[in-house]
């Protein structure tokens, strides 16, 4: 996939991974994902900091919003605020799959989102949301 | 939904549990729903649903849901499901304080088909087929009103306390009697856990 503006989503990969490495981001990302996203090393340090717009490994629009998921995840358990995980996830999708894509995507958390009143409760959604883009 | 059960039961009981068990079972078989417990400070139940119809959903279910509470959430989901609420992308959240969670995803008008899934009173075949409506009409009206239910459940715990403290098992296990009182305890429980399962509309 080519970003579209990797400058943002650098900024919101840098703020979902929050205290973690990059290298235990990648493994985080491999776990949570059940290995369906393969992200290298190499090319995650790239991306998150803005040298490259193009990611290998994240090939359709289907690891994309695996990775969407997995990142905001990761953003629960970095313990970032509610409106940081859903906001910088939200730039980091639109980032990778586009606009209309991302809108398509986003616009069920955008909905459910008032009756996630708490971190916790936005973690088993994210979850179960990664659980039904999962490869069979 | 809300639950209004005030009698002090000291566990869950088996049938229920056994009844819970169940219908998980049948969701998952009849509706792919594919369903998993963890904790959910800020709601009951989350049905996610996938980006196409081959997949299964994912319900997930807060951890401290009673039995009986669980099985209301269960007929509830199914009407949705019926209703064809659970559209691609569309995530259900059955909240905790809204007795009929507002109306974003059509809750009033599942609650009204699982009023008539539950008694077994849906119009529709396949809608009688696709959930086993309880068949025990006699305590519908019983259940109606919130003394009549709690009495019934207070009336119905002293029977099964005086079925096991008697020793009546040895003699009435597996009666017609037995398996009445069984199936209305368990009506009774999940009428008191959500008591819009009764309503003299429907």
């Amino acid at each position: 996939m080519r970003l579209q503006d990797r400058e943002r989503v650098s900024k919101a990969i840098r703020t979902l991974k929050g205290d973690r490495s990059l290298d235990s981001l990648v493994d985080r990302i491999y776990e949570i994902t059940e290995g369906s996203v393969a992200l290298d090393r190499a090319t995650l340090q790239r991306v998150a900091t803005g040298q490259t717009r193009v990611t290998r490994a994240i090939d359709s629009p289907e690891d994309c919003v695996r990775l969407y998921f997995a990142l905001m995840i990761i953003g629960c358990e970095e313990e970032l605020t509610l409106s940081e995980i859903v906001g910088e996830g939200r730039t980091m999708l639109a980032g990778f799959v586009g606009e209309p894509l991302a809108t398509l995507v986003f616009a069920d958390l955008r909905r459910t989102l008032p009756k996630l009143t708490d971190v916790r409760t936005l973690r088993e959604y994210l979850e179960e949301g990664l659980r039904v883009w999962l490869p069979k | 939904m809300a639950t209004e059960v005030s009698v002090v039961v000291p566990a869950e009981s088996n049938t229920l549990r056994s009844e819970e068990e169940r219908l998980r079972g049948m969701l998952a078989e009849r509706h792919g729903i594919h369903i998993r417990f963890a904790s959910l400070p800020g709601a009951r139940a989350i049905l996610v649903s996938p980006m196409t119809g081959r997949r299964p959903k994912g319900l997930v279910v807060d951890g401290s849901v009673s039995a009986a509470e669980r099985i209301s959430l269960y007929v509830h989901l199914a009407a949705h499901v019926a209703l064809r609420h659970d559209l691609p992308l569309v995530t259900i959240v059955e909240s905790r304080s809204e007795p009929t969670s507002g109306d974003a995803n059509g809750h009033s008008d599942a609650d009204q088909l699982a009023r008539a899934m539950w008694w077994g009173t849906a119009a529709r075949a396949e809608l009688r087929e696709a959930w086993p409506g309880r068949r025990s009409r006699a305590l519908r009206p019983l259940l109606a009103s919130r003394p009549g239910r709690l009495g019934l459940r207070v009336a119905l715990l002293v029977l099964r306390r005086a079925y096991y403290g008697l020793r009546a098992r040895r003699v009435l296990e597996g009666s017609a009697l037995t398996r009445w009182l069984r199936d209305a305890l368990c009506v009774t429980a999940v009428v008191c856990a959500a008591p819009e399962l009764v309503s003299t509309r429907s």
